[in-house]
């Protein structure tokens, strides 16, 4: 089925279990905002943190099954809260996290996916592509079992 | 003083109702935003009016997505710009005398792409400018933000210089690097990033527009640089064909791009280099043998930790200790030898003890 809004089409060939659950990370509360609203469209249920600290406390605390985290934030970066979530027993230490950076350097990449992350994306982003990677991510870890 | 009081007051209570009324509009708009771009305002056909007070204000908020967000919804938000019709004002914002106008011109041209062609609308602002002109043409913006490398404020300058190089414009390529060439040598590599936004297309136009090494080695050490940063493959040739000209400080950024690109099969040339006299390059040397060479490089980088100049002998023993096991072990023999060479034995003790304090060993 495809949402056709005003002659934009967003195509849904996605088919997300209910409740699925999508942690943003995110400082910038404008481009957080936005995010949240494309990825509730998708029907997904979408928590929204403003620094690691708080997105580890409510990776903790909920169900999560997707991370989408900013890599340069207060109080804990995208890289040590990628290494936290790791470190924990699975399945919550296995859940997918796309790491989205403002840098572009190569080193940056590899460090990121060094670290843990399944996958970077560089801003400015496309929250079309965003939406479509995690659900590679999703689908991925979902057939690894 | 009862006075000074009254008036402070007055500006803190202005300040805030400002901020209060800021919050209360941004709060409005992102609400608006979400449904312009993904829901009914789709539907509807647009965002709906802005008054025409709060035009700078909603600048300031489009502008706050445009780091974060490309695509689609960077080009909607491109249109919601052009929809309040500023950039009508921006040539003379661009001549403004207070800088602060100027930079935030040349930067609102780069972050809603103002030199490329759209289809030009009228404002939604309830309220029509006089100023305004129908018919106003997008193309030329990049060519008035071009007198601003010349601003006087730094900052201007700088601006401008990133709005040139992140319209991937190659025709402004050659300003650009002037202005990079003019600003001292110790900013040169700092300004490497401005230079970095024109993408790696920037390099094959350095290679066929420079003049010659020989005769002005400065871009070319620009060049090396950024052959290093964009990790651009096919500049290597080019990069060792600019080893064979005589100039220390180009030769030493040269051996940094190589170290980066880390061709294996270049190894012997670099080598050449390990005896050179200038103590800038054979500090480069150090850290290349060992990235290009792996572990049948210990017996060159040995040599390198006799040096006399501290720096070659913390990067040989840098890449020694990089290389892992035959590494640590030369390292290890080379502390322990009592015949050895007084300042290489203790460069080995010393990053030895380093490498054991962050569990390296």
């Amino acid at each position: 089925m495809d949402l056709v809004k005003g002659g934009r089409l967003f195509p849904m060939t996605r088919h997300w279990p209910a409740h699925t659950t999508v942690l943003v990370v995110e400082d910038d509360a404008a481009t957080a905002k936005i995010i949240q609203v494309r990825l509730e469209m998708e029907g997904l249920r979408v928590l929204v943190a403003t620094n690691g600290m708080d997105a580890l406390e409510i990776f903790q605390r909920e169900a999560v099954d997707l991370v989408a985290t900013d890599l340069m934030m207060p109080a804990m970066n995208g890289f040590r809260l990628v290494q936290e979530v790791r470190d924990l027993p699975p399945p919550k230490g296995r859940v997918p996290i796309l790491l989205l950076s403002s840098n572009h350097s190569e080193q940056d990449m590899v460090r990121c996916l060094a670290a843990g992350a399944d996958d970077y994306m560089a801003k400015p982003i496309s929250v079309q592509v965003m939406v479509e990677r995690l659900w590679r991510l999703y689908e991925r870890s979902h057939r690894a079992g | 003083m009862a006075g000074l009081i009254l008036v402070g007051a007055v500006m803190q209570y202005r300040q805030d109702r400002r901020n209060r009324y800021r919050i209360a509009r941004y709060q409005a708009w992102e609400t608006r935003l979400s449904d312009f771009l993904f829901r009914k305002g789709y539907e509807h056909g647009d965002f709906g009016p802005v008054a025409w007070a709060d035009r700078w204000l909603f600048r300031d908020f489009l502008a706050r997505y445009q780091s974060s967000i490309a695509g689609e919804e960077s080009e909607l938000l491109r249109g919601l710009y052009l929809d309040i019709g500023l950039h009508a004002s921006l040539p003379r914002r661009l001549r403004d005398r207070d800088p602060r106008v100027r930079a935030q011109a040349a930067k609102e041209i780069g972050a809603f792409r103002l030199d490329e062609p759209s289809e030009h609308v009228a404002p939604l602002a309830a309220e029509r400018p006089w100023r305004w002109k129908p018919g106003l043409r997008l193309e030329g913006y990049l060519d008035r933000v071009l007198p601003l490398l010349d601003d006087p404020v730094p900052y201007v300058a700088h601006t401008a210089a990133l709005t040139l190089t992140q319209s991937r414009n190659l025709r402004y390529a050659a300003p650009v690097v002037a202005w990079v060439m003019r600003e001292e040598l110790y900013q040169r590599e700092r300004l490497l990033r401005v230079l970095e936004g024109f993408g790696p297309g920037l390099l094959p136009w350095m290679k066929d527009n420079l003049e010659s090494p020989d005769q002005n080695p400065g871009p070319w050490i620009l060049f090396a640089l950024l052959a290093g940063s964009h990790r651009h493959r096919e500049s290597q040739p080019r990069l060792l064909w600019l080893l064979d000209i005589p100039n220390v400080d180009l030769r030493a950024s040269v051996l940094k791009a190589l170290i980066i690109l880390a061709d294996p099969a270049i190894y012997p040339r670099v080598l050449a280099f390990a005896t050179s006299p200038a103590w800038e390059i054979r500090t480069q040397v150090a850290r290349a043998l060992g990235v290009l060479g792996g572990p049948s490089a210990v017996p060159d980088l040995m040599p390198l930790m006799a040096d006399p100049v501290f720096e070659v002998r913390r990067n040989a023993a840098q890449s020694l200790v990089d290389l892992g096991h035959a590494g640590v072990s030369a390292l290890t023999w080379l502390a322990e030898d009592p015949k050895a060479d007084r300042f290489a034995r203790d460069m080995a003790r010393e990053r030895l003890e380093w490498a054991d304090e962050r569990g390296h060993l």
